[in-house]
């Protein structure tokens, strides 16, 4: 179980020093990954999502705030035991052409991190070889075909498996998936997810999966949790399926009437949502992050911030003063 | 402007073949394509699919070691520009021909402002009122809901992926093209910015009356915009029809593959299933047969040897010897 609780990162842009501007990249965010869960951070480019997940994997650092990882906070730590922490966390990038040592073979690849754990755990060295197999095995690809092989030989599909396979060397409990499938063709991205999805359903590994294709988060884990990320607050959170298919959040409305409709076979909901104007970092930062895009924005909303907080009567979490259920992904067409 | 200024297109026999080692190996075997007037046409593929190399051709633009073999690309008012070569192809592309580059952020020189560019673009094509065409410029980047003379002065990186993806868009259509080719326009966007820029695409495309031609592998952008869609794989178009009629009801096995493993935000995800094996490379397409027929549920001891040759039904038309007959329900269950 991991939990963040107030993260908060800025990063100063960079300028001269009169024009430098902060921005912050993450405003108090809370989030908890359950053993075995699936929780998915959606929201466009620069919202703090990608900041978010590389902070969970240990490999940012946040500015305020705690995360606590099975009951261990981990702000007293010193670096080493803190780094021991986030070896349970293991990031897949989301390129699979750049993430894989070009002059090593997979062999290689896989057997330094478990050589080294064999050493740590008192194991033999045929203990590590055994585990390669059994690992690449796990993800779906023959060892024999690919151990002897260098990245640049293996198909973008297979070199991602090969990642996820490295991840599981160090036997995480958490992984976390930053669009891992958005460069993998599209017949071959349902075979990655089901993979990550299997993870989850035989070895309890939690799975944080970020992305802006939401159909994908549905797949991974109906049952998860999804938080919808706007200019680094969360702005709305709650069961994956209720997320979508009746979102409050204006924000979350925009996101899910952008989806393209599969013309044919589904018609576009009843209720689109259309921000009034295109994302700007120069927006102000008084009231509502969103006020200015939104369409059903009031003075209320211009003046003071909502913060994330049951409704009346919604299910999910959200961060909105005038929160309405509505429909708004595409409906299949019956047949 | 109206409808008559749209060209039509029309791809026959294309085989394009990439010099390896290995000897000349075709990235497109004998591929035709007829982009009806005033239409948005949608091709779709995977990597390796020969999309964008379809798309280069209607430029006559496949780089070495890639050559135009046989075929020919008979487009209205140019004829076919395979045999066009030198100056005449140069002043067809972006006049006749505008083409919207696959990730249009890097195609952008960044030492340059848009402006300056948009300048240069006009001295090679010979435009003699230089400031009008700086004024068409601003009205396009006005009409796709951008401050025209602030982009112009901008550089690259000042601008967003969105913004520079519509500066592309417009250094397209500047030169009053009415043949438009969009190569992959809104990858690496995100969703409300492809939204924007999706519905730009159709609404210029209806006001200036446009031929326009969407390189994409996702059948989400292509269903959204498109009239047609032609199905690409291993070098062949293998299913060709109104898009609303190849994604609702599709016939090659390859669509309704690819159709399935496509996971949606209604309905019953777990229906998603994904398609076995992976797509073939250049080298390993088959010398002989179906290109699709390792990963087909409906495969027949004929696909081991005959190439399916795309034949009609009705408005579509498929590469498939399975499509037609009538299909055992067993077989099916492969999709169930």
């Amino acid at each position: 179980m991991i939990i963040g609780t107030g993260i908060t990162k800025t990063y100063r842009q960079r300028g001269s020093v009169l024009d430098g501007r902060d921005v912050l990249a993450l405003r108090g965010v809370d989030f908890a990954i359950a053993k075995g869960g699936a929780v998915t951070f959606i929201g466009e480019s620069g919202c703090g999502k990608t900041t978010l997940g590389r902070i969970v994997a240990g490999l940012e650092t946040y500015d305020s705030g705690e995360i606590i990882i099975d009951g261990t906070p981990l702000s007293p730590l010193r670096h080493r035991q803190r780094q021991a922490q986030f070896r349970r966390v293991q990031l897949i990038h989301q390129d699979p052409y750049s993430a894989l040592n070009p002059t090593r073979t997979i062999h290689q690849t896989l057997d330094a991190p478990l050589a080294l754990r064999a050493r740590r755990m008192g194991r033999s060295k045929a203990w590590a070889q055994e585990r390669a197999r059994e690992l690449l095995t796990l993800v779906g690809i023959d060892p024999g075909y690919v151990l002897p092989r260098y990245p640049h030989q293996l198909s973008g599909g297979m070199r991602q498996r090969v990642v996820i396979a490295r991840a599981l060397t160090v036997d995480p409990e958490v992984l976390v998936a930053d669009e891992s499938v958005s460069m993998i063709d599209v017949s071959l991205r349902l075979g990655i997810l089901a993979l990550l999805k299997d993870l989850r359903e035989r070895l309890g590994v939690s799975v944080l999966f970020i992305t802006h294709d939401i159909a994908t988060a549905r797949y991974i884990g109906a049952d998860g949790e999804l938080y919808v990320i706007y200019r680094g607050q969360v702005v709305e959170r709650g069961p994956t399926e209720t997320v979508i298919a009746a979102p409050v959040h204006p924000y979350t409305q925009s996101l899910l009437s952008a989806i393209p409709v599969l013309r044919g076979v589904e018609q576009p909901g009843p209720d689109l949502v259309l921000p009034t104007e295109a994302l700007d970092e120069s927006h102000t930062d008084t009231g509502c992050l969103f006020a200015r895009r939104c369409p059903f924005r009031t003075d209320h909303c211009e003046s003071e911030r909502p913060s994330l907080g049951y409704g009346e009567d919604t299910p999910q979490e959200h961060a909105c003063f005038h929160p309405r259920p509505r429909s708004v992904i595409p409906v299949e067409v019956s047949a | 402007m109206t409808e008559s200024f749209a060209p039509g297109v029309r791809v026959r026999d294309l085989t394009v073949v990439y010099r390896t080692p290995a000897g000349e190996l075709p990235a497109l075997a004998g591929v035709g394509l007829t982009l009806a007037p005033g239409t948005i046409t949608g091709i779709v593929g995977e990597s390796g699919s020969g999309k964008s190399t379809l798309a280069l051709s209607l430029l006559n633009a496949v780089q070495p070691p890639g050559r135009i073999k046989a075929g020919s690309v008979d487009i209205d008012g140019l004829g076919d520009v395979v045999q066009l070569g030198g100056d005449e192809l140069r002043r067809a592309r972006g006049r006749q021909v505008g083409y919207v580059f696959q990730a249009a952020q890097n195609s952008l020189n960044p030492l340059k402002t848009v402006g300056k560019q948009l300048l240069d673009l006009g001295r090679s094509h010979d435009v003699a009122d230089l400031p009008a065409l700086v004024g068409e410029a601003r009205a396009l980047l006005g009409r796709m809901g951008l401050d025209g003379g602030r982009v112009l002065d901008s550089y690259q990186h000042e601008l967003s992926g969105g913004m520079r993806q519509r500066v592309g868009i417009m250094l397209a259509l500047v030169l009053n093209a009415h043949l438009v080719v969009l190569d992959e326009p809104t990858t690496a966007l995100d969703m409300i910015t492809q939204a924007t820029i999706l519905r730009i695409v159709k609404e210029v495309h209806r006001e200036r009356g446009l031929t326009t031609l969407i390189v994409t592998h996702d059948i989400g952008v292509a269903a959204e915009v498109t009239d047609c869609l032609a199905v690409m794989y291993g070098g062949r178009v293998v299913e060709h029809g109104p898009t609303t009629a190849v994604l609702g009801s599709p016939r090659h096995p390859y669509t309704r593959g690819l159709i399935r493993a496509i996971p949606r935000l209604s309905g019953d995800i777990d229906e998603a299933r994904a398609l076995p094996g992976r797509p073939p490379t250049l080298g390993t397409i088959p010398a002989e047969g179906c290109v699709f027929r390792e990963r087909c549920p409906l495969r027949m001891a004929v696909c081991d040897t005959v190439d399916p040759a795309p034949a009609a039904y009705g408005e579509r038309t498929v590469a498939c010897h399975a499509v037609g007959q009538p299909v055992a329900p067993a077989v099916r269950k492969e999709y169930v």
